[in-house]
């Protein structure tokens, strides 16, 4: 492997809120090991600018990591029109629980809403599929 | 002609004008649920196998005492799920706890628990979803989008209906109001009632709100514009029959529920403010109500010789973090897709009894799988809706998968 390239791989850190997604809670119904609950869960949404600065084309694979777990999903450009670079948003899922701090402060309460990642482009690599 | 309306038992909001088609117990057409709803009663992918301990058919018996064998030799057992469970099966699980000295919990223990049982303890005003169907004037939605996870909320209770004394509707007569860090599809119908505000700045939006309402100047240390937060405390004022629905958005962003009191008790100085949380299961109120009615507390309890113990180390969380539990009874939950993973792989360090109609992440790690009857769908009973009023219904098809209550009894009975 060139390792130059490897060290210039652009990576960004994200600060990802979680929300519900109807079409992704109907597809949970119908099979939740199915391509389409997959399809709808395993996204990220990004700021445009985060998009370009990761240099990953919108339906492209990026990495998400930090110290809890990894995760390879499908990043997206989130549609809002007021910019919100470093923040990103992904349905509730799986996918995005792989990422949640065990660091409660006691409290019983997880930050589902709160997860810190860095993201890098996957180069290719699939989607990670659910634990079977 | 008479219509034979069901309930449908997709989400908290108990829909209960739920029109269906069905041939030989199988539901071949859903009207009027939203997509959820019809993916629900129609679309539920069953699993394939009906009893199953380590993954190999069995029949009903050798399941239910298998379970039975699991949770009598447990020192402590973890009892958790519940959401989507009767209220009968509910006080079931309950008693089956207090026998075997359980943890037992759901998942309001990391949802909206803390505001449920403020709202039971009567410290906060609350109303019926009726209630603001005929009345409200002022709707807000805060850190929540019904759109998405409450679907016909906007439609059939609170924003487009003509209630008896809002005829004139949304048009003239009702505000929607949504507080947000993103534009939800909510947000999109809020218009230019979309507030958004950065991640973690809810306790301080709130107290520049409260400024706004006593006729101060409202300042955010993110610079909310304060022309904008005075029309918001003007609306509020003006408001004669408001409501707030709180969502896990909000919760989850103050460190306690002091802000939401404050701003509750100054609206209600000026105007007439309700709230009622965004409840997500079709009977997690009735969970709590059905725990605080036996315990005095709405979940994280542990049971011990007669008595009750409780606190956020008897949360399914906690408990699971701290390796506290040594067996599992998850009843129409799946921990292993809800939880963080960090603390859900635990869950795969010890038996699991995994009661539900489909195949799940928990159940696929079970030493013990139960195929049971989907309440609503195919069990009926009654459930306690986001608002407090009870739910009744019978089931749209039969089934001989047995109901949730019958293999509770029978995991009692073997024990």
């Amino acid at each position: 492997m060139d390792f130059g390239s490897f060290l210039s791989a652009p990576e960004i850190q994200v600060k990802v809120i979680t929300y519900r997604d109807i079409f992704q809670d109907k597809a949970m119904f119908e099979d939740r090991f199915g391509e389409e609950y997959r399809d709808l869960s395993a996204v990220i949404k990004l700021d445009p600018e985060d998009l370009k600065q990761l240099n990953v084309k919108k339906g492209e694979t990026v990495i998400l990591k930090n110290s809890f777990g990894k995760v390879v999903v499908k990043a997206e450009e989130s549609g809002y029109e007021t910019p919100h670079r470093g923040i990103a948003y992904m349905p509730k899922s799986p996918w995005s629980n792989i990422l949640v701090s065990d660091e409660t402060g006691g409290t019983g309460v997880p930050k589902f809403k709160d997860i810190s990642v860095t993201v890098t482009s996957a180069k290719g690599e699939k989607v990670t599929e659910l634990m079977r | 002609m008479e219509k034979n309306y069901h309930v449908c038992t997709g989400c908290g909001l108990l829909c209960d004008d739920i029109e269906v088609e069905s041939e030989k117990n199988i539901v071949n057409k859903v009207y009027t649920a939203c997509r959820v709803g019809v993916a629900h009663m129609k679309e539920a992918r069953r699993a394939e196998a009906d009893f199953l301990v380590d993954n190999k058919p069995v029949d009903e018996d050798t399941a239910t005492r298998e379970a039975a064998s699991i949770l009598k030799n447990a020192r402590n057992p973890l009892i958790f799920g519940l959401g989507t469970s009767t209220n009968e099966t509910q006080k079931i699980a309950i008693e089956l706890a207090k026998k075997i000295n359980a943890t037992l919990d759901d998942t309001s223990s990391f949802c909206l628990g803390p505001l449920v049982e403020a709202l039971i303890q009567d410290k906060l005003k609350t109303c019926t979803l009726d209630d603001i169907r005929n009345k409200a004037d002022v709707i807000i939605y805060w850190g929540t989008d019904p759109s998405d996870s409450h679907p016909r909320q906007l439609s059939k209770h609170t924003y487009f209906p003509r209630g008896s004394e809002k005829q004139r509707g949304w048009e003239e007569e009702r505000t929607a109001i949504a507080i947000d860090v993103r534009k939800s599809h909510t947000a999109k119908i809020c218009g230019n009632y979309f507030f958004q505000i950065p991640p973690k700045g809810d306790a301080e939006f709130i107290d520049a709100l409260i400024a706004g309402l006593s006729g101060k100047l409202p300042k955010t240390s993110y610079n909310y514009p304060p022309k904008k937060l005075l029309e918001l405390a003007n609306i509020l004022k003006g408001a004669k029959f408001g409501v707030i629905f709180v969502g896990r958005g909000l919760i989850y962003s103050l460190e306690n529920l002091e802000p939401l009191f404050k701003l509750m008790k100054i609206l209600n100085e000026k105007s007439n403010f309700h709230l009622i949380p965004m409840v997500g299961n079709c009977n997690t109120m009735g969970f709590n109500k059905n725990l605080f009615a036996e315990t005095g507390y709405v979940n994280s309890i542990k049971f011990e010789n007669g008595t009750v113990k409780h606190g956020p180390e008897y949360s399914v969380v906690e408990s699971l973090k701290a390796k506290t539990v040594d067996a599992a009874l998850v009843i129409g939950s799946d921990p292993l897709l809800i939880l963080p993973g960090s603390i859900a792989k635990n869950m795969l360090e010890i038996p699991v009894i995994s009661v539900d109609h489909c195949e799940t992440l928990t159940s696929k790690h079970s030493k013990v799988y139960i195929n049971t009857a989907i309440s609503g769908v195919e069990a009926g009973g009654s459930a306690i809706r986001m608002d407090g009023v009870k739910v009744s219904f019978e089931p749209v098809i039969e089934t001989n998968h047995p109901s949730e209550e019958v293999i509770l009894k029978k995991i009692m009975e073997a024990l």
